[in-house]
């Protein structure tokens, strides 16, 4: 999805104020907080995720379970503490398989140039002409639905913007007077591009990951829609949401708290990207 | 200003796109499992049914020679036919078109203004609550799914207070403004705070430029220099994204239009893959692929003309 | 400036609020199936064959009582060895004036049954011979006696064409200017979105349809078809979602009548596969089934927990066998018996959400006798083709009967070497098999009886396959309109209905 978010990072704001520093710790202290529930969700989920309750079926909000039940009786709030490990892991490595593809390309073509960056752009501009959700659901229907299928499409698809990016930023880079120099004095191509192109590209990328992140999350939710998503009975926030439409008037506690948990990890996500531009923009 | 070469040179580039889209789009739908036949005649069907549909649509061919058969059909401006509808694909593409276009640019009327309007307090006030609370609107507005909002607005603004209808796209203009109103606002909602971040992080970079410094120097009123310059200079890395954004929006919105009920090009594909159609598959991602390098095309026109440098 | 842009923009509210919907006179009916093809014989796929009953008009039709009554036959006569029907036509005539004669018949009957591509022959597989006799009259010879035949007459894909003008259009005939011999002909049809049906001023029952007939609108969200019923942009949905049943029920211009169906949900397992491969390994993962609780769970309590591999509604359905019901003790017994080595199991399933909820209550009550599986969701089309392929352990799927007589039903479900190997279990047992053929050649209404409650318990004891639910249409239909219903064959009654204010 990363097409959808060539956001603010790229542009990154103004110096003056706090430096990003208060925005960038906040939040990281919510991603932490998730990481922590994440990792820690053995301990703090009351109840096994995929425990089924037929007797308690749809049961609201109370002291026994603090989210409810969903549409098979199972606990809302330890589907939530679970689902933090699959959608923190959908993150990531939604995000860096890509990256890796994009930065890679963006690279090569980049600090090569001709005939190499031709060819590159060239598969650039087919991948950016294809629907997005027909690239992935190709993709995904050719390995079959499931979150790791969906990280091999993201990684066959959302590597451009990340590509495009450094691309960019290599054509200044390569230059630069040290990268002119370091070639003068017959450095491997790989050596400079791993010592000196590489370390210069990484700042903007990585705060356009971080928002990346949550297009990630949220095409994924879109998948689980569209029933592509992650395979029951995994706890998914996004499969959950989708699940739970159907009760979406009556019991909406299937839906929201997940929503919540959603918003909240996208949130510190985005702080985390601003936070992070700023102080770039203050070091620069 | 060389436009007309310009123009020429970016028509030559799609040449290659275009034949490398077809190529993957062919053998990468090809190679999902699942036989469109079976699911078009239904699960009732014998094996000599399927088997003989297959022929008749020469699906039982190597991939290779379907694959040239379908160039040199396009070729000749055929498409072929929906293997499910047993109908002209472009017939079926131009259903779609216009009320697909018809909801970009609805939604672009709605999101656009929005977006300057967010922007601009924004960077005006940044770091102040303003701009925290755009940021925190912003910020919901992208995170919470369509899919769900689509269910309480029609619940809400459709069933209990009756304003807007929750499905359909009506008949003439007005019909049209009042059936896909709720789907227009829905997409506004992620599209308009994605717009937001980017053009207040190029409003409040280009506030920080040596020449709006310089500008003030010189005593020009600031309104004078918000307009003339800063916006001016911002619009353009927003211009891009918007680029990619109406060409998701075209061939990607296929949620809102599920739930909405007013299916348009997005869930015309999305049937189509998950139907096997093969060749409707193959006539929506060229008409995408057009589109998609047409839309980039009048961005760049569009930049040029606002910031002359970049056509050099 | 934002004074008067909020002017504006209360403005432009206040017009879109007031521009209310056009005076609707057609009945609109939701349904998540769409209809793919105008052709009788290409699709066995239930939004299409919903919408074949209302362009074509077939010999037969099964009036209120479920019985058999005239339709375009006005009289038939069925010679005593049963082998010949004699039917004589009507004077009616298709959509554009042409008379409807026996050669158009005779041609649509064998259509049918010779087109290499045709979706669903098996009505028509023991007809030998169709003869016009003269214009009124038509002959049809059977290969043997077979007494589902007048019923098959009825299905969904006899409906009439007319002879002439396919032949001379051929596929064209049935994408524009449809030619129709049923209550109504197409006004629009828009693939993917909505057909547009008028009456047909021909149609051969006098003073029907009783409306001005119809918008059939796909609507795949049940979500958004419950949206439409409630804020009245539908007059008819198809398959409110089993959790919004109660909130539609109380809605006071909603009717929900659950009507009777003839579909059945089962869990298919894969009988070349352990633990399925042996009769105690199915009868262990029957036994551990909690049928009643998994219904509850799924359709709250609207549907009836199932007990014979037959749907409940057919003819000569035997609602006294009771064998393996949930006994978790003896399916532990069963299953250890079987020789099952514990491996891993898939549950293959389609991604719709009540077939999640079925695979999800599966894996925990196999799981507690020891059977472990993990979930597989794909979409439809690689659904059907491993299925068809047999390339599955398990899954929980439906299906439904096209007449109430249960030939065609036991052909589909149980049948060894009626072409689908009993759906795709590869279940096969010549006793079986033999009872199938005896039961359609039998003329005898008791004898009849007994065959099919004898096929009901073997196959239900040998498990063919696990017997789930019998559920109803949870359609809803607005108060103001009267005489729509779906009959138990997938077809709505839409010529007798009428809007009334």
């Amino acid at each position: 999805m990363t097409d959808l978010a060539s956001t603010a990072s790229v542009h990154p704001a103004a110096p003056r104020f706090r430096h990003g520093t208060i925005e960038a710790a906040l939040g990281a202290a919510l991603l932490l907080a998730w990481l922590i529930a994440a990792v820690g969700a053995g301990v703090f989920a009351p109840y096994d995720p995929n425990a089924l309750d037929l007797v308690a079926m749809l049961a609201p909000p109370d002291g026994v379970h603090w989210f409810g039940t969903d549409h098979l009786g199972r606990d809302v709030f330890s589907r939530v503490i679970y689902g933090a490990r699959i959608d923190i892991w959908m993150g990531f490595a939604g995000v860096i398989a890509p990256l890796v593809v994009g930065v890679t390309v963006g690279l090569i073509a980049g600090y090569f140039g001709g005939l190499t960056d031709t060819i590159l752009m060239r598969i650039l501009d087919i991948t950016v002409a294809f629907p997005f959700f027909i690239l992935v659901i190709a993709i995904v229907g050719v390995l079959g639905p499931g979150l790791v299928n969906y990280i091999i499409a993201l990684a066959l698809v959302a590597w451009v913007a990340y590509a495009r990016l450094v691309r960019a930023e290599v054509l200044v880079v390569k230059r630069l007077e040290y990268v002119q120099a370091a070639r003068a004095l017959g450095f491997s191509d790989f050596v400079i591009i791993l010592r000196h192109v590489l370390p210069n590209v990484l700042g903007s990328i990585t705060i356009y990951a971080w928002t990346d992140a949550v297009m990630v999350i949220l095409a994924g939710a879109s998948l689980g829609f569209l029933g592509l998503g992650a395979q029951p009975p995994t706890a998914e926030w996004g499969v959950m949401i989708a699940d739970g439409q159907p009760y979406v008037l009556q019991a909406w506690w299937i839906c929201l708290f997940p929503g919540i948990a959603m918003v909240t990890l996208s949130l510190g996500f985005i702080l985390v990207s601003d936070g992070l531009s700023r102080r770039l923009r203050v070091s620069s | 200003m060389n436009s007309i070469s310009f123009i020429g040179r970016r028509l030559l580039q799609i040449v290659p796109v275009l034949i490398g889209i077809s190529l993957v789009s062919f053998f990468l739908i090809m190679m999902i499992p699942g036989d469109p036949v079976r699911m078009v005649l239904g699960p009732r069907a014998t094996e000599e049914a399927v088997t003989a549909m297959r022929q008749e649509w020469g699906l039982d061919r190597p991939i290779w020679a379907q694959y040239l058969s379908y160039i040199g059909n396009t070729l000749t401006g055929d498409l072929g036919q929906s293997l499910k509808f047993r109908i002209p694909v472009l017939d079926l593409v131009l259903q779609y078109l216009p009320r697909t276009l018809f909801l970009v640019a609805y939604v672009l009327v709605i999101a656009l203004p929005a977006t300057i309007l967010m922007a601009v307090i924004a960077a005006r006030n940044e770091g102040r609550w303003p701009d925290q609370l755009i940021r925190v609107i912003s910020i919901l507005g992208m995170t919470i799914p369509v899919f769900w909002l689509g269910v309480l607005f029609a619940r809400y603004f459709g069933v209990k207070l009756g304003w807007f209808p929750v499905s359909g796209y009506g008949d003439g203009f007005v019909e049209h403004l009042h059936h896909l109103f709720l789907p227009a606002v829905s997409t506004s909602l992620w599209l308009a705070p994605l717009l937001t971040r980017n053009l207040r992080a190029a409003l409040i970079e280009q506030t920080e430029a040596d020449y709006v410094a310089a500008s003030r120097a010189k005593g020009l009123p600031e309104g004078y220099i918000f307009r003339r310059h800063i916006l001016r200079n911002s619009v353009l890395p927003t211009l891009n994204l918007l680029g990619v954004m109406i060409a998701f929006l075209i061939g990607g919105s296929v949620v809102v239009e599920i739930v909405y009920a007013v299916p348009g090009l997005g869930a015309l594909m999305v049937g189509s893959v998950l139907g096997r159609d093969y060749f409707v598959i193959q006539g929506l991602t060229l008409v995408y692929a057009i589109a998609t390098v047409a839309i980039t095309l009048a961005i760049d026109i569009f930049t040029a003309a606002i910031d002359p440098r970049t056509s050099e | 400036m934002p004074l008067r842009l909020g002017h504006l923009l209360t403005a432009a509210a206040v017009a879109l609020v007031c521009a209310g919907p056009a005076m609707a006179e057609k009945i609109r009916i939701g349904s998540p199936y769409p209809t793919t093809t105008l052709d009788p014989i290409r699709s066995a796929n239930a939004g299409s064959i919903e919408t074949f009953g209302q362009l074509y008009s077939r010999l037969l039709r099964v009036d209120e009582t479920r019985a058999l009554a005239p339709a375009l036959a006005e009289k038939w006569e069925v010679a005593p060895d049963g082998t010949v029907v004699t039917l004589t036509l009507r004077d009616a005539k298709f959509s554009n004036g042409d008379a409807i004669t026996a050669d158009d018949v005779v041609f649509s009957l064998l259509r049918v049954r010779d087109t290499p591509d045709s979706a669903y022959p098996a009505p028509m597989q023991m007809l030998d011979k169709a003869e016009a006799v003269d214009a009124k009259t038509v002959k049809l010879t059977l290969k043997s006696a077979f007494a589902p035949f007048l019923g098959n007459l009825e299905v969904f894909n006899i409906g009439i064409v007319s002879k002439k003008d396919v032949e001379a259009r051929g596929e064209k005939a049935f994408v524009e200017n449809v030619v129709t011999s049923g209550p109504y002909m197409v006004e629009k049809w828009v693939p993917n979105d909505r057909l547009l049906i008028a009456p047909n001023p021909n149609y051969w029952r006098e003073g029907y349809p009783k409306n001005e007939g119809a918008e059939l609108i796909e609507v795949a969200d049940s979500n958004t078809r419950v949206s439409m019923m409630l804020s009245g942009e539908l007059d008819a949905a198809r398959e409110i979602p089993w959790s919004q049943v109660a909130e539609v029920q109380a809605n006071e211009s909603i009717e929900m009548p659950l009507e009777p169906s003839t579909v059945i949900y089962i869990v298919l397992m894969n009988h070349t596969r352990p633990p399925f491969d042996t009769l105690e390994g199915r009868q262990a993962a029957a036994m551990a089934l909690d049928t009643v609780a998994m219904s509850n769970a799924v359709t709250f309590g609207a549907a009836t927990p199932a007990n014979s591999t037959l749907p409940n509604a057919l003819k000569f359905y035997d609602p006294e066998l009771k064998v393996n019901g949930f006994d978790p003790a003896a399916a532990k017994t069963a299953l250890d018996a079987s020789g099952y080595d514990g491996r891993e199991i898939t549950i293959l399933i389609t991604d719709e959400p009540e077939r999640e909820k079925q695979a999800v209550l599966m894996q925990a009550l196999w799981g507690q006798i020891g059977i472990k599986s993990k979930i597989e969701k794909t979409d439809a089309g690689t659904f059907w083709t491993r299925l068809t392929e047999g390339d599955y352990d398990a899954t929980p799927t439906w299906w439904y009967n096209e007449t109430t007589d249960p030939d065609l039903a036991v052909r589909w479900a149980v049948c060894g070497t009626c072409g689908n190997k009993a759906y795709y279990t590869n279940y096969a047992n010549p006793e079986v098999d033999k009872l199938v053929e005896a039961g359609a050649a039998e003329l005898d209404e008791t004898k009849r009886a007994q065959i099919y409650a004898d096929i009901q318990r073997i196959t239900t004891t040998e498990v063919a396959d696990i017997p789930l639910y019998y559920p109803p249409f949870a359609n809803a239909y607005s108060k103001k309109l009267t005489g729509l219903r779906m009959t138990p064959a997938l077809q709505w009654t839409l010529e007798g209905a009428e809007i009334t204010q």
